[in-house]
């Protein structure tokens, strides 16, 4: 514990609370809920569309629907990979450059969700408000953003939850 | 101990029995019975955290970082993903107008009383599994 506070980065030691078990925990299930509020936004954004207070002519189709598809697989891969081998190569061990394809992979799934964010404000910009649609049809294309941007966070809380499991379990080893 | 063990029983059983009660009236007083699914989801929703738990070996210990881990973590992300999916499902249905906001508050309620219930039982069996 010692010699692992002096190789930290920051000026701050990380507070000890960020370690326990139960902020992992708690992390992960934080994340399923943020994932589950995406998916209704946009689901309520579509039943919206398809019921009778929608008078306008603006519906969600398909193309409404792709950046969220694009997030939510830039999610899977970004917490597909393993964390510890994004370092792997430091270790003698590990050779045919598997750090390097993690990166990868790893690249290929931020793009993936950078993508579907930008995706979003896309559809959102030239779907309804170049269209100048009116505030309950411009919900769909606000729900768009609010849910990839929920998504992104998601991810976010996901990976900070599973990094603090590595320390716990290295703490635990120790 | 034991008497302690049967009254927490019978208070959860009623505190079950209002649920229930709460999400059958939210549907059968407005003769529509969408606001039944909250019942499937908090039913479904302690069920990959089951499951997941299970499928990591018991010396998973020794690996968390990335094997017997892994399952668990994704047990408790659909668990999380599934008890908002209880909320916001009543919400999402108010909002577009395929229920009443009072349908929406005591399905809600209802919905909460279950999945608490059902979480309460976990707790108790798994501390008495533990002595």
């Amino acid at each position: 514990m010692a010699d692992l506070s002096n190789h930290r980065l920051f000026r701050f030691p990380k507070p000890q609370w960020l370690n326990s078990a139960n902020t992992r925990t708690a992390g992960v299930y934080f994340a399923g809920a943020l994932f589950s509020i995406a998916l209704f936004v946009l689901i309520d954004a579509a039943t919206f569309s398809k019921s009778h207070l929608n008078g306008s002519d603006f519906h969600m189709n398909g193309v409404d629907w792709i950046p969220a598809i694009f997030s939510a697989l830039g999610m899977l891969i970004i917490n597909m990979i393993d964390k510890s081998r994004l370092s792997a190569d430091s270790f003698s061990y590990s050779g045919d450059g598997v750090a390097w394809k993690a990166r990868v992979v790893l690249f290929l799934g931020f793009a993936a969700m950078a993508g579907g964010l930008a995706g979003s404000v896309t559809v959102l910009v030239l779907k309804y408000v170049v269209q100048e649609a009116a505030w309950p049809a411009l919900w769909f294309g606000v729900a768009n953003v609010v849910a990839n941007a929920l998504v992104m966070l998601s991810s976010v809380v996901l990976w900070v939850s599973q990094n603090m499991e590595d320390d716990y379990t290295y703490n635990l080893a120790l | 101990m034991a008497m302690a063990g049967l009254r927490t029983i019978i208070i959860l059983s009623f505190i079950l029995a209002i649920g229930f009660l709460l999400v059958i009236l939210s549907s059968a007083l407005y003769k529509n019975f969408l606001p039944l699914l909250v019942v499937a989801t908090y039913v479904l929703a302690p069920i990959p955290n089951w499951i997941c738990g299970r499928w990591s070996t018991s010396d998973d210990f020794m690996d968390s970082g990335s094997g017997g881990g892994g399952v668990v973590e994704l047990g408790r992300f659909f668990t999380g993903f599934l008890v908002v999916m209880g909320v916001a499902l009543p919400v999402v249905l108010a909002h577009c107008d395929l229920i009443r906001i009072e349908a929406m508050v005591m399905s809600i309620i209802g919905g909460l009383l279950i999945y608490g219930t059902i979480i309460s039982f976990g707790l108790f069996f798994h501390q008495e599994e533990e002595f």
